[in-house]
């Protein structure tokens, strides 16, 4: 089915970064240092901003077109191959590889999330890689990279066919890699990148042998008209199905960081603040919920409650990985491991709701499936543009930061000290003051991902954790990702409000942090259109925007107001006792618990006579009151063994380095061994027996005539004997 | 010199005219692709040993752009035929059917004759072993010893090219052992510092091999049905000709019967499939060509690893599959087996290598198992990815060679733990080593991809969860690869650790040369991967032909 409308040019919109990527990287290469190059050019940057902008033009008008119905067109056939099917009547059948754009509600959503995101991001990079003079003469490598990631996150969620899925999931996973070792010099970072790529390999190796199965499954087809086909779904064994589900599954594990593939992502912090921003929070680890998403369709067309054990796999894991993450996030000082503990966590969220979806789709409960679905997208939203937005802040934070100790390093050289974290959290504190428009975007964004009420993540997480909770209900087994979230929120809570006291609240720390101030050009752009977005988010909430995202035909407001008192009603006075109580629960747990032990620890006025913008001022005095009037005994806590492994992440990365280094790197030094000794000694031994051999016989050959005359006379009277004896 | 430069002349003149047939049609393989490159370079040859050797180094440049232009002539009609801009030649043939088939007969009392002709299976390595030679030749545009260098590497394109079009068994077997000379010379002149050695394994090993092979091939010759007809010898009464045996072993094959009896098939089989199991290579033969790489000069290592290994590959889809289904049934767990060795084998030793050359050479012999996962997958699309697999990696292993020969030629040494941060010193080099790699691991649209997504697919359903070790294979290979340029290029550029080789020279970049070699073969990288229809339609073509020619009708 083709038709003519932007959609013809959806293309362009992976097309034009792909392209940007080449002519960038040659650009730079020519340009490098001129002063046109980095002041008008901004080393590439401005060049990336165009395609991106174009992208992003593009891709709205594509929404415009497609917002209530489903899009889809074919681009080019990739290759044809053939299939022998040994005795039937057609013996040689043709399976046709091709590329195409498909778009529906999840299209549309996670479009709009990354075009959107990929253009402030540019935006914010331009201020922040540019004026850092470490990155002099390599940003048109940064800005190369990013647009070909861009690419790949628009290409993949453009695509038609989880073929195409697969390969742009892997061209991000190589920009990924590319742009966490930007500072390659750096061992850290290589390491990182190194490791960020093999354990999203390892997650990859099993998504496309999920391919292959579904592959085989589907009679040769991975395009999403086929397979989603109830009829084709239908025509499947379902163990089977189950089987390739879950292993693609395990892709989306280590692509979106889940327990107990998530060892990389806080390593991933060692990239570039907009790289953390865009690929680790905003949209690549979106790939797996993404992938996970598309599945909806076998779970509602496939054998009512065949596929149930995966769909509590699922939600299982998100659950694990929600407190998990959490718990690393209460110790780390890290600005940016925060964020990125905080990222997994959320992630986590988005799975168990998708999870509580899926089972619902496959155990025919449509309504709750489409508005557990509606929930975890909306969130997946919410989410990208909080946490995008907070990585930000926190890069605007750090690179005020770093001006700020270069100032004081150059005042005063006995002060001078290299080893200065400008990212951690110990040495912050107090910059409400000093930097308003960040303070103000990490305030909005901090409460949209603990979940306050009217702002943000608040409507998506409710859906979610109700969604856990229903499935609860009616299948014993959910209880624990259900009873997880539902701590999870509470931790959230915590964490999140220790790192915003611990950087904006109380006296600064350190002398540098009383030097900071907002300074740097076009970062506060992003920032401020972050800040609406998520505040803005209570109106999508009223336009029923899960709703939607939940059933993409009809799911769409009719009324604002309507919309609004529904959603309302929904959250706040649910006709189901148990949902209200639900609610007052988590909300209890996320507005109040969390943030009240964060500010007994952490909380503190500001030091003399320095004043908050108003909306956030309060949240500075009441935590200065409730730090004052607690006398809450940490030690205890802070001297445990359990913080001590949560320091330690939970002995994962340990484990895995110490079994890849031990086992697998011993393993293959000895069959090395193996290879030369045995294998290739077995074949040095002929040699050598051969040579010895022709050596010895070689003796024969002594040069002397009457020898040789001997030999003849020997050998004839052999013959004679031969003769005599066979007559 | 001067007798020197006319030959050269006469033999420049030969290849803009290629010669006529009978039916007055042209025949663009016999002269133009095999015969040209062949003569040329032993004029080259005999030319530059007359001279004395302070001249051969004034020769050599001439030599050198001479060889480079006279290669790029086969390169030219190549590439017109693969897009049919010369003739009109139709790729979609039917089994046992060749475009631009020429026949002459040589030796009649047995039955040989210069029988050559293309079809999709030889088509993509003859234009692979076109393009590689000049590349080689750029790549590797400051050798030493020229004179003598260069026109080795156009002989070895010829000799490869005449194994690829041979149509006729004993025609076959004299490129087969002739792709060996001007290999032997390259590692034993070029090579170093065990080169001796590596020359003389490598030339034996292989050797030996190719003598069963040959007793096969004889067996074969006198096993076959006698006849008197045309091509048939006048002594013997058998034929060399692959075609007539084809045609026989067809008819015999059809339904439940067999030719030559299911026993005396296997034989024939096992013994046909050693002798191209040793040039794949395949563990566990494998032993010859890390060694032979190792020591090999740079341009060897390109020629090597890009067309040479895959004589063995092309050898078995030609001969034993096509005239023996039903032992390829017997025997399809085994190779099965034997690709999936090689394939974990080499990537988990790769792994344990701290010689860079060493470990591309053992992650060629993991690439080469996927070829035999494809022909026991007995699927079309597994041996359209066999096809695209000799394809792909023929144009990616020259390049991780060209790598590897870089460091040698700039760093003197190959030493993994020996530098640190290269990329500092080297960012073109990095560059290139990066995508190299990138593409050697599989990357999306980089072309190794569609060969391993295709043999995947194909391997699902005949071997089910055998299917975790390719799986793991993909990972391991990610590991030794980015591990491998983490400790090479990256960590601690700051300062950079140059080898000690360089004795304290500050370490340069590749040169011009380097660069053009390096950006032609990423390019087709690029555009094979991206659009690998442009060869994978007559693979898959030929895929079909065999099946529905030889499994189909032989009853399989």
């Amino acid at each position: 089915m083709s038709e003519t409308g932007i959609i013809d040019y959806a293309v362009l919109i992976p097309l034009l970064p792909m392209l940007a990527f080449p002519v960038i990287l040659f650009l730079g290469k020519i340009f490098n240092g001129t002063p046109g190059w980095v002041k008008n050019a901004k080393e590439g940057g401005i060049i990336a901003l165009t395609v991106m902008g174009a992208s992003l033009v593009l891709t709205l008008l594509l929404i415009k077109e497609h917002l209530h119905h489903i899009g889809s067109t074919n681009v080019f056939t990739w290759f044809e191959s053939s299939w022998w099917n040994p005795g039937a009547d057609v013996a040689i059948t043709t399976k046709v590889f091709g590329f195409g754009i498909h778009i529906d509600h999840l299209t549309v959503m996670l479009l709009f999330v990354a075009a959107f995101l990929c253009f402030l991001i540019n935006v914010f990079s331009i201020g922040y890689m540019n004026t850092d003079p470490i990155n002099d003469n390599r940003n048109h490598r940064f800005y190369a990279e990013f647009v070909l990631f861009c690419s790949g996150m628009l290409g993949m969620v453009l695509a038609d066919s989880f073929l195409w899925l697969f390969i742009f999931w892997e061209l991000m996973g190589l920009c990924s890699y590319l742009l966490i070792g930007f500072y390659w010099e750096r061992p850290s970072a290589s390491y990182a990148a190194k490791k960020a790529f093999l354990t999203t390999r390892v997650g990859d190796v099993f998504l496309i042998i999920g391919l292959v199965m579904l592959w085989n499954l589907f009679d040769g087809h991975l395009d999403y008209a086929y397979v989603f086909d109830p009829v084709n779904i239908a025509a499947v064994n379902s163990g089977d199905l189950q089987i390739a589900l879950g292993m693609m599954f395990i892709g989306a594990v280590g692509k979106s960081a889940q327990f107990p593939l998530h060892v990389w992502l806080p390593d991933a912090m060692e990239g570039p603040t907009p790289v953390s921003a865009l690929i680790h929070a905003a949209t690549m680890v979106n790939a797996g919920l993404y992938l996970v998403a598309r599945m909806f369709p076998f779970f509602s067309g496939a054998e009512l409650g065949a596929l149930s054990t995966l769909a509590i796999i699922i939600a299982c894991i998100g659950g694990i990985t929600a407190v998990m993450a959490a718990l690393i996030a209460f110790v780390q000082m890290d600005l940016k491991k925060v964020l990125a503990y905080s990222t997994m966590s959320q992630l986590a969220y988005i799975f168990t709701g998708l999870g509580s979806a899926l089972w619902f789709a496959n155990n025919g409960h449509d309504d709750l499936a489409a508005f557990a679905m509606g929930a975890s997208l909306f969130h997946l939203f919410n989410h990208a543009m909080a946490k995008g937005m907070l990585f930000m802040a926190s890069g605007s934070v750090i690179h005020e930061m770093h001006h700020a100790h270069h100032e004081v390093a150059h005042h005063d050289d006995d002060h001078h000290d290299d080893h200065f974290d400008a990212q951690s959290m110990e040495n912050m504190g107090g910059l409400a003051s000093r930097m308003p428009i960040t303070a103000t975007a990490m305030f909005v964004g901090s409460m949209s991902i603990i979940g306050i009420p009217f702002i943000g993540g608040f409507w998506s997480k409710e859906g979610i954790i109700s969604s856990a909770w229903q499935v609860a209900l009616k299948e014993p087994i959910f209880l624990l990702p259900a009873l997880l979230i539902l701590i999870g929120a509470g931790m959230t809570g915590f964490y999140m409000s220790r790192m915003w006291f611990m950087t904006f609240a109380g006296k600064p720390k350190t002398e540098v942090a009383e030097k900071v101030h907002e300074q740097t050009a076009w970062i506060p752009i992003p920032l401020v259109t972050l800040t609406v977005m998520t505040l803005g988010a209570v109106v999508l909430a009223g336009m029923h925007a899960g709703n939607w995202l939940g059933n993409f035909e009809t799911g769409h407001y009719s009324n604002f107001f309507d919309g609004f008192g529904t959603e309302i009603e929904h959250v706040f006075l649910n006709h189901d006792p148990f949902l209200m109580i639900l609610t007052y629960v988590a909300i209890g747990l996320s507005l109040v618990l969390g943030p009240s032990f964060a500010m007994a620890l952490y909380g503190g006025s500001l030091d003399g006579g320095k004043k908050a913008k108003p909306w956030m001022q309060w949240a500075i005095n009441l935590s200065a009151k409730v730090n004052k009037n607690s006398n809450f005994d940490n030690s205890k806590w802070a001297n445990s063994s359990l913080s001590d492994s949560l320091h330690k992440r939970l002995h994962f990365d340990a484990i895995y380095d110490a079994a890849v280094m031990k086992i697998v790197v011993g393993f293959a030094n000895l069959s090395a061994m193996f290879d030369s000794k045995v294998i290739d000694g077995a074949i040095k031994t002929i040699e050598s027996t051969s040579q010895n051999a022709s050596r010895k016989i070689r003796s024969l050959t002594t040069g002397s005539a009457r020898d040789y005359i001997m030999m003849a006379a020997l050998g004839t009277l052999a013959i004679f004997i031969l003769l005599w004896g066979v007559a | 010199m001067l007798v020197g430069g006319l030959l050269i002349l006469v033999a420049g003149l030969m290849a803009f005219f290629p010669s006529m047939n009978s039916s007055g049609e042209t025949d663009w393989i016999s002269i133009p692709l095999v015969g040209f490159p062949i003569v040329v370079s032993c004029i080259l040859l005999a030319f530059a040993s007359q001279e004395k050797r302070s001249r051969k180094e004034i020769i050599a440049s001439p030599i050198r752009l001479f060889t480079l232009c006279a290669s790029l002539i086969p390169l030219a009609i190549s590439t017109a035929l693969f897009f049919d801009w010369l003739i009109l030649v139709d790729w979609d043939l039917m089994y046992n059917e060749y475009a631009l088939e020429e026949e002459y007969l040589w030796i009649e009392s047995i039955g040989a004759s210069w029988h050559v002709g293309m079809d999709g299976l030889s088509f993509p390595m003859v234009w692979l072993t076109t393009f590689l030679v000049p590349v080689t030749i750029v790549m590797t545009w400051n050798e030493k010893h020229g004179a003598t260098y260069f026109p080795l590497l156009l002989m070895m394109g010829g000799a490869l090219i005449g194994v690829f079009v041979a149509l006729d068994l004993f025609l076959f077997y004299v490129f087969w052992e002739l792709t060996l000379i001007p290999m032997f010379f390259l590692i034993l002149k070029w090579g170093g510092k065990d080169r001796r050695y590596a020359a003389q394994k490598f030339f034996i090993y292989t050797f030996c091999a190719s003598v069963i092979m040959l007793l096969g091939l004889i067996t074969l010759y006198f096993l076959q049905p006698e006849s008197s007809g045309s091509g048939y010898g006048t002594v013997t009464g058998r034929t060399f000709d692959m075609t007539a045996l084809f045609t026989n072993a067809r008819s015999k094959n059809a339904g439940d019967s067999v030719f030559l009896g299911k026993d005396m098939q296997n034989i024939l089989f096992a013994m046909l499939m050693l002798g191209f199991l040793v040039k794949l290579p395949a563990v566990p033969f494998h032993t010859w060509l890390p060694d032979a790489h190792v020591q090999a000069p740079t341009g060897g290592s390109m020629l090597l690893a890009g067309v040479m290994l895959k004589m063995g590959a092309y050898g078995m889809l030609r001969i034993p599959i096509a005239i023996f289904p039903d032992a390829l049934v017997f025997y399809q767990d085994i190779i099965m087996a034997i690709g999936l060795i090689s394939l974990v084998w080499g990537a988990v030793v790769c792994l344990g290598q701290t010689n860079l050359k060493r470990m591309v050479a053992y992650s060629s012999v993991s690439h080469m198992g996927v070829i035999l996962l494809g022909i026991a997958s007995m699927q079309p699309i597994g041996y359209a990815a066999a096809l695209f697999m000799m394809f792909a990696h023929g144009i990616i292993s020259p390049m991780l060679f060209a790598v590897c020969g870089a460091f040698k030629h700039h760093y003197h040494s190959m030493e993994i733990g020996d530098m640190r941060g290269m990329a500092r010193w080297s960012p073109f080099l990095a560059v290139y080593m990066m995508f190299a790699w990138m593409a050697s691991l599989g990357l999306p649209l980089l072309a190794g991809f569609v060969a391993e997504l295709m043999v995947l697919l194909a391997y699902w359903p005949a071997y089910g969860w055998w299917i975790l070790l390719p799986g793991f294979v993909l990972a391991i290979t990610a590991a030794y690869y980015l591990w491998s340029m983490q400790r090479t290029i990256f960590e601690g550029g700051d300062e950079g650790q140059p080898p000690e080789s360089l004795k304290g020279e500050t370490p340069p970049d590749i040169t011009l040369p380097e660069n053009i070699g390096m950006i032609i073969l990423a390019v087709f990288t690029v555009i094979f991967g991206i659009f690998p229809f442009i060869a994978l339609g007559m693979m898959d073509q030929w895929a079909v032909a065999l099946f529905e020619g030889v499994f189909i009708t032989g009853g399989i």
